[in-house]
């Protein structure tokens, strides 16, 4: 039975990248990238609407919801690939509006009053079958796969907007967005990079070896000397694990001191944050990994708890610009990005 | 199809359907494990007498659950899971869980036997069915772990390669100081270990033991880096080659692991096999041996301190076990509902639809599903598993509370309490510390000890009526209370008092096993009882039998052939090294005389005595004396043996002159002793002697005298 087997190969695929995702949370596997991930997950979740049984668009967006969960769950921190299976939900709602002939805009722009009156039975209308369906929704994830292959090349291109010559930058910890948008910008500028080591993983040591290997001037400083050498420095330029939908980041541990040392100073403070990394949550969770150093401590002290909390929260208000790969925007605009890349359903997978 | 025989009636073994690793290519043999799902012992009881220890639940999921999540997650591909008490459930448990579908990366044998009494017999399965085919993983089923073994792995399989068969095992040991709180006082250990190649060279238990001993031949392992460790924590996983199944078949004594690795330390140099060790700083790995262990293991997964494995992550892939996260280490599942001015301090997990009433206090404490709990409760460091009822006014202090249990209005839980299965306990009444009750009477026990305690669930069934005609006490239960209590804290019946405290791992007394253990290593003399017995009684035994086989040599006069056999056949009975065998020998020879004549006979009797003696053992002396370091070494223990008798030291020219003629040692030899520098002033004195300046003299000359003649 081909088809069987075909389905099994595909749960087969899920499968191995949920364990993939998990190990990636225990630092075990291998360390990857979240443009990575999130290049992994729309290829499964191509292969998944090329190969699952569906009949019509309801069907489909069941069944992406429904790996959805599970791979968000499989390591809930990482939100890229919840982002991911989003975007491709909402490109199925697209591409079913163009199918019936209606256009998408139509349902975007929504009324207080088309709240009120349609409530939530707007799924009743995926029903219809479609026979083109399916190449055209493959169609539009291709493009969102080029899309996602671009990005780190589309924001560093924007770096020679930002960076001027003999400017002083600061950094933290490891950022490959970061990384590449420096260095697209030492090909032409002259300028000089602090970065903070970010203990106690210490990423920012191989951000500084890597700098230092393009020719560019740069220092490592211990994260507690961040607002001693914040005057000096003319832009801070950070990367972040998640944009949240009002503005803030989910970044490393010892952001938030770092953006509240560039506001105290005044410094400009630039995230450079690619579109997949925009996340509908709001609420932050601290996400705690082991902390090994600390264990002898606990061994004293059993009443003692030991956290270690991998992330900061950096709330918006702290943060000038979002540098992303189609443009620069504030804060304060990120909502409006947020309704135009998800369906406000689709919020809660 | 099953490539494995199995004995009809003897076990049932279930292979799932698909097993995609055979699929790999020959050169990457997949990673294979053991899992024993058994303890063996009856730590858990009573609460075991209803559910198997590894289906026990730790933060609401399984421990086999950690177990299995921790073997999938380091890479093993095919796991044989050993069951033996209520087999049936956990294969009923494992055939829901995720370890059976069609896609797990783990394939999951279940094999069951009823047979099972130690881990010996199960590796002694594991050979007859000929499950490994290369270095697999050997766990408990009731092992929470995180680390990561794969650099252990590398290291195991590089030593194989370099030398083939010598390595048999690596145990993972975590780095955790005395006092650290995953240290489990059963378990505390001391190893002497060779620094460089991660070599095991002696294994102790210290549970209780004041003093130490560590036999002598470890320090002369040629390692000039020895480390003897006190701050490790046994994680109870070992990389195992085939061979360590085929060495319990041979040795049918070995029950446990510890036999193994004793017996393997002990006859070291007769099967050549080591053990090395892995030693990790971070990561997390424990087992679940009794209930303070349980308590600690508990709290750590709740603190996170096994991150990945949290609750949260739900990796039993459960349907409904997902929880929420937040501040404070509070975990809720879906359905949870907290009553009015109820506080969930910190450190807590809630299962799934449990409802929780008002102004209750609940910290440290993990509850499971379908709970009802009451209004002004207060929990700190309980453990209520499935569908318990906990009425108003209660307070819960580092408690179990097993399933289905009721407790009523107003009843206090002291530390250490532990309610079995089923229970009803109040109202109004105050259980002391460590009361443990169940709904099995005690007296059952007793009765279940001559059937042995391996019975299948019929029987479990067939007691519980009988149970019912015994009458529970109210003092001890509260007035509307079912159960027994198992444990007064002043009984004189010591048979229970230790099983009770047993259960939380705080007595030493318990096992008889260790009890042995201890005593022998405080330097009994009951030798040959334990494999571990001291190496300098050893000696001394082997000294006697050696004076003995010489006298017995001289009286029935056995020729020096058979001499040499008996004295070689003891030096492997005692384990002695050839060197100690030849110091021993001339020791012996040389007080021979003192033993025959007593103590004060005159340096000429003396002699006389000797000579004829010397002459007579000459090959005995000539099969051990070969090389010119036995000369040194000879010469030496002769040196040793003439300082202790100041007397007789005009004999040692004539002892020397007489081994000299008989060629068992040479002028080299002598003339390097001789110049020798000397350690004390009294083995100057020695060589001053007026006959031994002589002798040497005497040698001088002959030497040159022969080298002229060349």
């Amino acid at each position: 039975m081909p088809g069987a087997d075909k389905e099994t190969d595909l749960s087969e695929r899920i499968e191995s990248f949920l364990s993939e995702l998990k190990r990636c949370g225990s630092g075990a596997g291998s360390l990857r990238g979240s443009a990575e991930t999130a290049r992994e997950t729309t290829a499964l979740l191509r292969r998944i609407t090329a190969q699952a049984r569906w009949g019509n668009a309801g069907d489909l967006m069941e069944i992406i919801r429904k790996e959805g969960r599970r791979m968000t769950a499989a390591q809930p921190s990482e939100t890229t690939v919840g982002n991911m299976v989003r975007r491709v939900l909402k490109i199925i709602r697209e591409e079913y509006a163009r199918s019936r002939g209606s256009t998408e805009e139509a349902d975007q722009q929504e009324s207080l009053h088309k709240l009120l009156t349609s409530g939530g039975s707007s799924e009743d209308n995926f029903r219809q079958h479609f026979a083109h369906l399916k190449a055209n929704v493959i169609e539009a994830i291709n493009e969102l796969l080029t899309e996602l292959e671009g990005t780190t090349d589309n924001i560093s291109m924007q770096a020679l907007e930002h960076i001027h010559s003999n400017e002083v930058i600061m950094t933290i910890g490891r950022s490959r967005t970061v990384e590449a948008f420096l260095k697209d910008a030492a090909r032409k500028r002259k300028f000089h990079v602090m970065v903070a080591e970010c203990a106690p993983f210490c990423q920012g040591h191989e951000m500084a070896t890597s700098l230092s290997k393009e020719d560019i001037e740069t220092t490592v400083i211990p994260d507690a000397a961040i607002f001693a050498v914040m005057s000096r420095v003319n832009k801070v330029i950070i990367g972040t694990q998640t944009v949240l939908a009002n503005g803030g980041l989910r970044a490393v541990n010892g952001t938030h001191t770092l953006a509240l040392a560039a506001k105290h100073h005044s410094t400009p403070l630039i995230v450079c944050a690619p579109m997949f990394k925009l996340s509908p949550q709001v609420s932050d969770t601290p996400v705690q990994s082991h902390l090994h150093d600390l264990v002898k401590l606990t061994s004293i002290l059993s009443k003692v708890n030991a956290h270690g909390p991998v992330f900061d929260y950096v709330p918006p208000e702290l943060i000038t610009l979002f540098i992303s790969n189609i443009g620069g925007n504030a804060p304060s605009y990120i909502y409006r990005l947020m309704s135009e890349l998800y369906h406000p359903e689709d919020h809660e997978l | 199809v099953t490539r494995l025989r199995v004995k009809p009636g003897e076990s049932i073994l279930e292979t799932s359907k698909r097993t995609n690793s055979r699929q790999l290519p020959e050169e990457q043999p997949l990673l294979q494990a053991v899992l024993v799902a058994d303890s063996f012992n009856r730590r858990f009881f009573p609460i075991t007498k209803d559910q198997p220890r590894a289906l026990l639940p730790l933060a609401n999921v399984s421990m086999i659950d950690y177990t299995l999540e921790f073997l999938t997650s380091t890479g093993v591909q095919e796991t044989f899971v050993f069951c033996c008490w209520m087999a049936s459930k956990i294969k009923e448990h494992l055939r829901k869980s995720k370890w059976c579908r069609p896609t797990s990366p783990n394939v999951v044998h279940v094999i069951t036997s009823d047979l099972y009494r130690s881990l010996g017999d199960v590796l002694r399965d594991v050979d007859a069915k000929a499950l490994v085919r290369s270095d697999f993983l050997l766990v408990y089923g009731d092992v929470v772990s995180n680390i990561d073994i794969s650099q252990a792995l590398q290291e195991h399989k590089q030593r194989r390669n370099m030398d083939k068969n010598v390595s048999v095992m690596t145990m993972i040991f975590k780095e955790s100081p005395p006092g650290h709180k995953t240290r489990c006082e059963d378990d505390d250990i001391i190893i002497a270990m060779d620094g460089k190649s991660k070599r095991i060279l002696h294994y102790q238990r210290a549970q209780a033991l004041k003093r130490l001993h560590f036999p002598m031949n470890i320090f002369h392992s040629g390692s000039d880096e020895f480390e003897i460790r006190f701050d490790l924590l046994d994680c109870h996983i070992s990389i195992c080659s085939p061979q360590v199944a085929e060495l319990f078949t041979d040795n049918f004594d070995y029950q446990t692991k510890n036999d193994f690795v004793r017996g393997l330390l002990v006859n070291e140099e007769i099967l050549g096999n080591q053990i090395h060790m892995h030693v990790t700083k971070d990561g997390y790995g424990a087992r679940v041996s009794n209930l303070l262990m349980y308590d600690t293991v508990s709290s750590d997964t709740i603190r996170r301190w096994v991150y990945p494995i949290t609750p949260e992550a739900n990796f039993a892939d459960q349907e409904g076990q997902s929880c929420t996260h937040s501040r404070h280490n509070v975990y809720r599942e879906t359905g949870v509902s907290l009553g009015h001015g109820s506080q969930m301090e910190e450190n807590v997990l809630i299962g799934r639809n449990t409802m929780i009433g008002a102004n209750c206090t609940i910290s440290n404490t993990v509850i499971g599903a379908n709970c009802v709990i009451g209004d002004n409760v207060t929990l700190d460091r309980a453990y209520i598993w499935n569908r318990v009822h906990i009425a108003d006014d209660v307070k819960v202090k580092q408690s179990v509370i097993c399933d289905n249990v009721e407790v009523k209005h107003g009843v206090v839980l002291n530390e250490q309490c532990v309610l079995a299965y089923n229970v009803v306990v109040g109202p109004d009444i105050t259980l002391p510390e460590g009361t443990v009750l169940s709904m099995h009477h005690p007296d059952e026990e007793d009765d279940e000890d001559d059937d042995e305690f391996l019975s299948d669930d019929n029987d479990v069934g067939y007691r519980k009526d009988k149970t019912k005609q015994k009458v529970f006490n109210p003092a001890e239960v509260g007035s509307e209370g079912k159960g027994y209590r198992w444990k007064t804290s002043s009984l004189e019946d010591t048979e229970e008092d230790e099983l009770a405290e047993c259960i939380w791992g705080l007595v030493l007394n318990a096992d008889p096993e260790s009890d042995s253990e201890s005593e022998v290593s405080e330097g009994s003399h009951d030798l040959g009882s334990h494999p571990a017995s001291p190496e300098l009684d050893d000696v001394k035994v082997f000294q006697n039998e050696v004076h003995g086989t010489l006298q017995r040599g001289l009286d029935e006069n056995i020729s020096c052939d058979n001499l040499v056999l008996e004295i070689n056949s003891l030096k492997y009975a005692y384990n002695i090294s050839l060197k100690e065998v030849m110091q021993i020998l001339i020791r012996v020879v040389l007080e021979f005389p003192f033993h025959q004549q007593g103590a004060q006979i005159s340096t000429a009797q003396y002699s006389s005595h000797l000579l004829p003696l010397l002459k007579k053992w000459a090959p005995v002396f000539k099969n051990y004396v070969k090389r010119p370091q036995d000369q040194l070494d000879c010469l030496a223990s002769m040196e040793e043996v003439f300082l202790e008798r100041e007397t007789h030291w005009a004999a040692l020219v004539k002892v020397l002159m007489s081994m000299y003629q008989l060629e068992i040692l040479e002028e080299e030899g002598i003339m390097h002793w001789f110049n020798q520098g000397s350690t004390t002033d009294k083995s100057q004195q020695l060589r001053r002697n007026q006959g031994l300046l002589k002798f040497i003299q005497w040698l001088q000359e002959a030497e040159e005298s022969s080298e002229g003649d060349e």
